[in-house]
């Protein structure tokens, strides 16, 4: 958004005012065109979104005006709730876990400076390079009747274990949620190496004399100095599970059932399959406000923590 | 930065928002959708006369592109005059801009007949062929059950006849699977003659240490099964009904739930391929052709896969009926077109859909592994391609073709979907699965 240009402190007095008001004029002008792109491409379509969710519309013939009802149908759908509460046991999958891991890995790997980090943040880069759908297709193969993760739970004797991955009622999330978890590790991890790097190796040093252990040093000097990192991972890893879509709508299409429906492939199916286009907008402007508030709930605590 | 400017700026910012939202809501232009009249039911003219001069049809379609390109060619050398310009589109793509395609100003002369035809059918935005069924004879040279499945459940305004909103191309229809050699080890003689029978031989296969049914509950493999078994257990016309979307029609009926009861049994007698749910209908058909299973549930559009890679070791049979004598029921549907009411050329589309029916067609059809809609005019297959064709004969000749249950709503697919893969695992009463289907029906229907 625009922000004002700095403004002087210091008693104004009108001519320093004057000047300062046309100076503050001349700071939007430069912004309009950023501003006018945004207000066209992203502001714009939230509002009219936000607008067409207070109709009952087809997609095609004309709407009619229902206000809120759609709001409330999606409180009192349960499919519509459990896509939701789906979402968020994906937070855990796309967002806790990845980070947890991204915090250990650099904690193993920030204490020594090694050749070859390069390599390092190269391979942990790939999984975002591959296209989401593509992921999708593979992790489908891999959790197939004769996949590779049921070929290893046969290799090593545990056969009872071996099942159809993503239609199993009870493991489908979670195996969703891994794929999720693979995606995004790699990712966490960069963020926080390439923050360490930042870290001023004395700090290390100072610590090691003082006879910090592996442990004590992670909590003293590494994850102070990786709070801008984690807010970035949290936002983005969270915004990509509330969001998912592509990933679900690949492997299981929300089945079996309804165990891995999630709001996106709702939203989705409302509005094209099933011509439910304010219903849809409904959904995604809930979903949007949700995401708002986490993304907005992350940034205050990171903040309120420097 | 001072605190009261901030929150100025911020009431500002609110006011605008409103400002902008408030007078759109108000406005009655800004309604989303578009006005035009609905001008209902339209029918095309009785005359069949083709027009001089060189046309251009545009024939939009999702399904079998090598079959409508033969098709195309066979037809345009026939009629130098008609120039067929074919536009495919993917499936998914195809159905669900459907509405917008066909009631926007470029709307293609003839398009594939698909769900939510019907409810365009109802406002007019495609044309009733029933004049026609008589000027060119479709009602002999097509099995009745093939047309009755395009009349949108109308009556002709313009014959006082039944309606018809497209003509069939190929016909499809669902039915039972059979590995020959592991049928015979589990002591599987013939395909059987009942439904309890059929049971008998899921039980032996079962016995016999065999996966006795492959389904690929993934997708649509699923709702296949419980509409098969639907087949069987409820009267034709009041399925018709439901899926036609009659008023008082309803799903939640006793034969209903013995068919979704028999899911669920299946299920927990262990006769389903372990993975059902987590697996496409493609990829149940790849592992029956492996061998995984004795039986699997599947349209003939599986049949060539099937008889290539399996040859004289498939067999087909239709979902046998309760009693021996009971007749054929599968469901089915065709790759059939329609004709848009804002065509300039509908005598022109009229000359193509007459020539779909015609013995030529009729063997490109075949050629291409569908059904023709007159198979008396086309070779006679060999192996499971004769199986098939022997169980649609009988069917169509017990009037047994019924549509798929997900055209009674477009939001069906899923909820058929979803709910089959809940009574595969035990995880919904029948009840309960039944009334998901009715809300749903209700919900687009209107009760």
């Amino acid at each position: 958004m625009a922000s004002r240009p700095p403004v002087v402190e210091g008693a104004p007095r009108s001519r320093e005012r004057r000047v300062r008001g046309r100076s503050r004029w001349r700071g939007y002008v430069y912004v309009l065109p950023a501003l006018a792109v945004y207000l066209v491409f992203a502001v714009l379509p939230a509002l009219h979104t936000a607008y067409l969710s207070l109709f009952e519309w087809d997609g095609v013939t004309l709407g009619d005006w229902v206000g809120l009802d759609n709001y409330a149908e999606i409180f009192q759908d349960p499919i519509l709730r459990r896509s939701v509460v789906n979402a968020l046991v994906l937070v855990v999958f796309f967002s806790f876990v990845p980070i947890v891991l991204g915090l250990l890995s650099t904690g193993l790997l920030a204490r020594h400076r090694r050749p070859g980090m390069g390599a390092y943040r190269f391979l942990f880069m790939l999984p975002q390079v591959v296209p989401l759908v593509a992921v999708g297709v593979t992790w489908r193969w891999l959790y197939g009747d004769d996949g590779v993760v049921n070929q290893a739970l046969r290799a090593v004797g545990l056969d009872g274990a071996a099942r159809a991955w993503l239609g199993d009622f009870d493991a489908a999330l979670v195996a969703v949620g891994l794929v999720g978890t693979w995606v995004l590790s790699g990712l966490c991890m960069m963020l926080f190496l390439s923050g360490v790097q930042k870290v001023d190796p004395s700090l290390y040093e100072a610590a090691r004399i003082d006879g910090a252990g592996p442990v004590r040093e992670f909590t003293a000097v590494t994850l102070p100095h990786l709070r801008g990192e984690l807010a970035v991972a949290m936002t983005v890893t969270t915004v990509a599970a509330l969001a998912s879509f592509d990933i679900v709508y690949v492997t299981t299409n929300g089945g079996p059932g309804e165990q891995t429906t999630v709001p996106g492939l709702l939203v989705y199916r409302l509005a094209f399959s099933e011509g439910k286009v304010g219903l849809a907008a409904a959904l995604a402007v809930v979903l949007g406000c949700l995401i708002l508030a986490i993304v907005y709930l992350i940034n205050r605590l990171s903040r309120s923590e420097s | 930065m001072d605190r009261t400017h901030r929150v100025r700026r911020r009431v500002a910012a609110t006011a605008c928002a409103l400002a902008l939202v408030l007078p759109l809501a108000a406005c009655e232009a800004l309604t989303p959708g578009s006005a035009t009249a609905v001008p209902g039911p339209t029918a095309v003219p009785s005359s069949t006369a083709v027009p001089d001069g060189d046309v251009t049809l545009r024939l939009q379609f999702a399904d079998a592109p090598l079959m409508v390109d033969a098709l195309i060619a066979a037809f345009e050398k026939g009629h130098p005059g008609i120039d067929v310009e074919p536009q495919y589109k993917s499936f998914s793509d195809y159905v669900q801009n459907l509405r917008l395609t066909m009631t926007s100003d470029t709307a293609p002369d003839i398009a594939q007949y698909a769900v939510g035809m019907t409810d365009l059918a109802a406002d007019g935005h495609v044309l009733d062929l029933a004049p026609w069924r008589e000027a060119y004879g479709w009602d002999e040279a097509v099995p009745p059950v093939s047309l009755d499945q395009l009349t949108g459940g109308r009556t002709s305004e313009a014959t006082g006849g039944r309606a018809l909103f497209g003509v069939p191309a190929g016909l499809s229809m669902t039915g039972i699977y059979y590995n020959k050699e592991l049928a015979r080890r589990a002591g599987i003689e013939a395909p059987p003659k009942t439904l309890a029978e059929f049971e008998e031989q899921l039980a032996a296969a079962e016995d016999a240490g065999l996966t006795p049914l492959g389904v690929g509950a993934l997708d649509s493999g699923g709702l296949h099964l419980w509409a098969a078994l639907l087949n069987q257990l409820m009267p034709t016309d009041a399925y018709w009904d439901w899926v036609n979307g009659k008023k008082g029609a309803t799903m939640e009926n006793p034969a209903a739930i013995e068919a979704s009861e028999l899911i669920v049994e299946w299920g927990r007698k262990g006769y389903y391929n372990e993975s059902a749910n987590g697996t496409a209908q493609v990829d149940s058909t790849a592992q029956f052709a492996k061998g995984d299973s004795v039986f699997l549930i599947n349209g003939n559009w599986a049949a060539g896969q099937l008889a290539t890679a399996m040859g004289d070791r498939v067999g087909f049979f239709p979902m046998p009926g309760e009693k021996a004598d009971s007749p054929t029921v599968a469901s089915g549907f065709s790759v059939s077109y329609a004709v848009s009411s804002l065509s300039r050329h509908p005598e022109a589309a009229g000359v193509f859909l007459d020539f779909l029916t015609s013995p030529e067609a009729g063997q490109i059809i075949s050629d291409n592994g569908f059904l023709p809609p007159n198979p008396d005019a086309v070779k006679k297959p060999t192996g499971v391609l004769a199986d098939i064709a022997d169980g649609h004969r009988r069917a169509v000749a017990d009037d047994g073709i019924t549509t798929f249950p997900d055209f009674a709503a477009p939001a069906m697919l899923d909820r058929l979907r979803s709910g089959v893969q809940k009574l595969i695992a035990d995880r919904v009463t029948p009840a309960d699965y039944l009334d998901s289907l009715q809300d749903e029906w209700e919900d687009h229907h209107g009760e």
